[in-house]
């Protein structure tokens, strides 16, 4: 251990003596990990975004939507979900503590005395809030009987409260929507946009029976209901049952194709993780090739440091230096200025990956990962590049080396 | 038994495609405690002789025993072991290390032993004093005169304790004056019982031992 010690002193001597190697073995080494940094920050950012999307989405939820992927494929948006189904679904489903129907319709004029304003209308039962875990803050959500009574209630979202209201009390105040009368009960708390730039706080949420008969003169077909499970962990079971149980109402033949979709919280991820991986394997490549760069150059410097030093090395082998004495010094050198290079890096990273977060509103999050990772790759580059060069120094001859 | 025993050495160096015989067959005995001058005209093999000697290389034929093992098919790990705590070598061109300071370089074999030992520091110290040179421990080599220097690598060479110190023309680059003062510091370290083996080409250098063997071409003379 002593001489471990011993050795590895003069490998830091060796670091602060040839400035000029160790300032571009260390830059090189920065620029790599700093980028290797900001691509796990990155990915670490997505995945964290991903799984607090799903957070609110529900991890025991299901969207049943209407239309298959055929028809959406072609643009086609047909109802075939009906109250009749979730009715259906609620009598047959044990685990399902929570059923809900909902239905939008888009670009509907809404007023407040002279404010005038265009937003979607989503209609649902008394359950909102909790279905989609999304507090109510001023006011309350509304009652089976505004559900059952086709009443006139509104809960409204952050932002339309912003271009309605401004900063008075929405709550108790009629607003109209396509010239109908409707009193806003709740105020929803902000929730921000979607990675695909929604903003989730432009809502009005009024009983789906209202909407339903008011807005869209229909009186079965619904576009999507949520359903929530008790045992959350046999959800892919429940998808499974859910889509067998719907076909089978639906009276699909074994040809033909689903008329409905099922969102999983699952696929969410999948969606959302493919929407960052592009820029996230570009950093990657990128983060790759400036690390094989950083490691050539290492070893070419480290290789000429060899042939100059070669004085030095035929030295401490007289003074009884053993082979691998001399390899572990080089190593030695190689590994501390990747390690340093490896810390500058990653500072580097953290910095600039901040001012990414502020320029391209990326999704970034450090956590020890990030750090680990970067430290693991600058060894990596020290151990892999600087081993050539420190085999070259142990195995020279002592004799030659010295006479040089 | 002797210090060193050479029987019959021979060293063949390959340049290309031919072989060079440098040593032709030298068998030299060296006891304990003596002085020994070695003595040729250039390329006649004395470096050759003393790498040998200090197990920096081995012979291509031929018997070494040094006190008694023999030494010509050891192992690289196990010469580097007796290089280091054995042998002790001063250089012509001194050889020491420039960006360490002289106290470093007369530390530079005890970073090689394979066991802790205490006292480093002030045993190096204490050599330096011994070659006058405890003013300059922080020095860098390049700040230091030839002369001292040359004493810097032979505190170094003397560092752990070695039974046999081997300088090969170590007053090449010195004056007459330096020079006599570095064979001084050689006897002493002789007259305290280190063996010594100086290479030469210098009569009078060579006087101060109190034996000269002479090589001529490969042999002994
Ligand atoms: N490593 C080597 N490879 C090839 N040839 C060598 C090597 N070392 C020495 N020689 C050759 O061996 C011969 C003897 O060299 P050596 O260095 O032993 O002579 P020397 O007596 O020390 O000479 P000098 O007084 O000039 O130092 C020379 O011809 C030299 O060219
Ligand atoms: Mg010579």
């Amino acid at each position: 251990m002593d001489k471990f010690l011993n050795i590895i002193s003069q490998s830091v001597v060796a670091v602060r003596a040839f400035k000029l190697r160790t300032f571009f073995c260390m830059f090189s080494v920065a620029l790599g990990i700093s980028a290797i940094t900001i691509i796990v920050a990155a990915t670490e950012g997505a995945y964290k975004k991903a799984y607090d999307i799903v957070a609110r989405f529900g991890p025991d939820s299901l969207l049943v939507t209407s239309g298959g992927e055929e028809a959406r494929a072609v643009g086609r948006f047909d109802k075939t979900l009906t109250l009749g189904d979730v009715e259906a679904v609620k009598q047959n489903f044990d685990t399902a503590y929570v059923v809900v129907p909902m239905s939008a319709v888009r670009n509907i004029n809404v007023s407040y005395r002279d404010k005038k304003y265009q937003t979607t209308i989503y209609g649902s039962t008394n359950d909102y809030s909790r279905v989609w875990t999304w507090p109510v803050i001023q006011g309350s959500d509304f009652t089976d009987e505004d559900v059952n009574g086709l009443r006139n209630v509104a809960i409204i979202g952050k932002y339309v409260v912003e271009q309605l209201f401004g900063n008075e009390d929405p709550v108790g105040k009629y607003i109209l929507v396509k010239n109908i009368p409707v009193q806003v009960v709740g105020v929803l708390s902000e929730r921000g946009t979607t990675p695909t730039g929604a903003n989730l706080d432009d809502r009005i949420v009024i009983p789906i029976t209202t909407l339903m008969r008011k807005l869209q003169n229909e009186t079965t077909y619904i576009s999507t209901f949520r359903i929530r499970f008790t045992d959350q962990e046999r959800l892919e079971q429940r998808q499974e049952e859910m889509k067998q149980f719907l076909r089978a109402r639906h009276n699909l033949r074994a040809s033909d194709p689903d008329d409905f979709r099922i969102v999983s919280p699952k696929e969410i991820i999948k969606f959302l993780v493919a929407l960052t991986s592009s820029l996230t394997i570009f950093l990657g490549v990128a983060g790759v090739i400036s690390l094989f760069v950083a490691g050539f150059v290492l070893a070419n410097l480290f290789l000429l440091s060899v042939k100059e030093r070669s004085k030095e090395i035929g030295i401490r082998r007289a003074a009884g230096a053993k082979k691998r004495d001399i390899l572990m010094q080089f190593l030695g050198e190689a590994v501390i200025i990747t390690t340093i290079g490896g810390l500058i890096g990653f500072i580097m990273g953290y910095v600039s990956s901040n001012l990414l977060k502020l320029i391209a509103e990326f999704e970034i999050y450090f956590s020890w990962k990030a750090f680990a990772a970067g430290l693991l790759l600058s060894w990596a580059v020290g151990v892999g590049f600087g081993l050539q060069p420190a085999r070259k120094a142990a195995n020279m001859n002592p004799i030659d080396a010295i006479r040089k | 038994m002797s210090l060193c025993e050479l029987t019959d050495i021979k060293k063949t160096y390959k340049i290309g495609e031919d072989n060079v015989e440098v040593l032709k067959g030298i068998s030299l005995k060296i006891e304990k405690g003596e002085f020994v001058a070695i003595m040729g005209t250039s390329g006649s093999g004395k470096t050759t002789l003393m790498n040998l000697l200090g197990c920096l290389d081995v012979p291509t034929s031929g018997s070494y025993k040094l006190s008694g093992t023999e030494v010509s098919s050891l192992p690289d790990d196990e010469l580097s072991r007796i290089r280091n705590e054995h042998i002790g070598f001063i250089f012509q061109s001194f050889h020491l290390l420039p960006y360490a300071t002289v106290l470093e370089n007369v530390l530079l074999p005890t970073l090689y032993l394979e066991h802790h030992q205490d006292g480093l520091k002030a045993r190096a110290l204490h050599l330096l004093e011994l070659v006058g040179l405890q003013d300059r421990a922080k020095f860098k080599p390049s700040q230091l005169s030839g002369g001292q220097q040359q004493r810097v690598a032979i505190a170094r060479a003397l560092m752990n304790d070695p039974e046999l110190l081997l300088a090969d023309e170590p007053t090449g680059q010195l004056d007459s004056r330096t020079a006599s003062e570095i064979i001084k510091t050689l006897s002493d370290m002789n007259s305290k019982g280190t063996t010594v083996v100086l290479i030469t080409h210098d009569e009078n250098i060579a006087s101060n031992a109190k034996r000269i063997v002479k090589i001529s071409d490969g042999l002994l003379v």
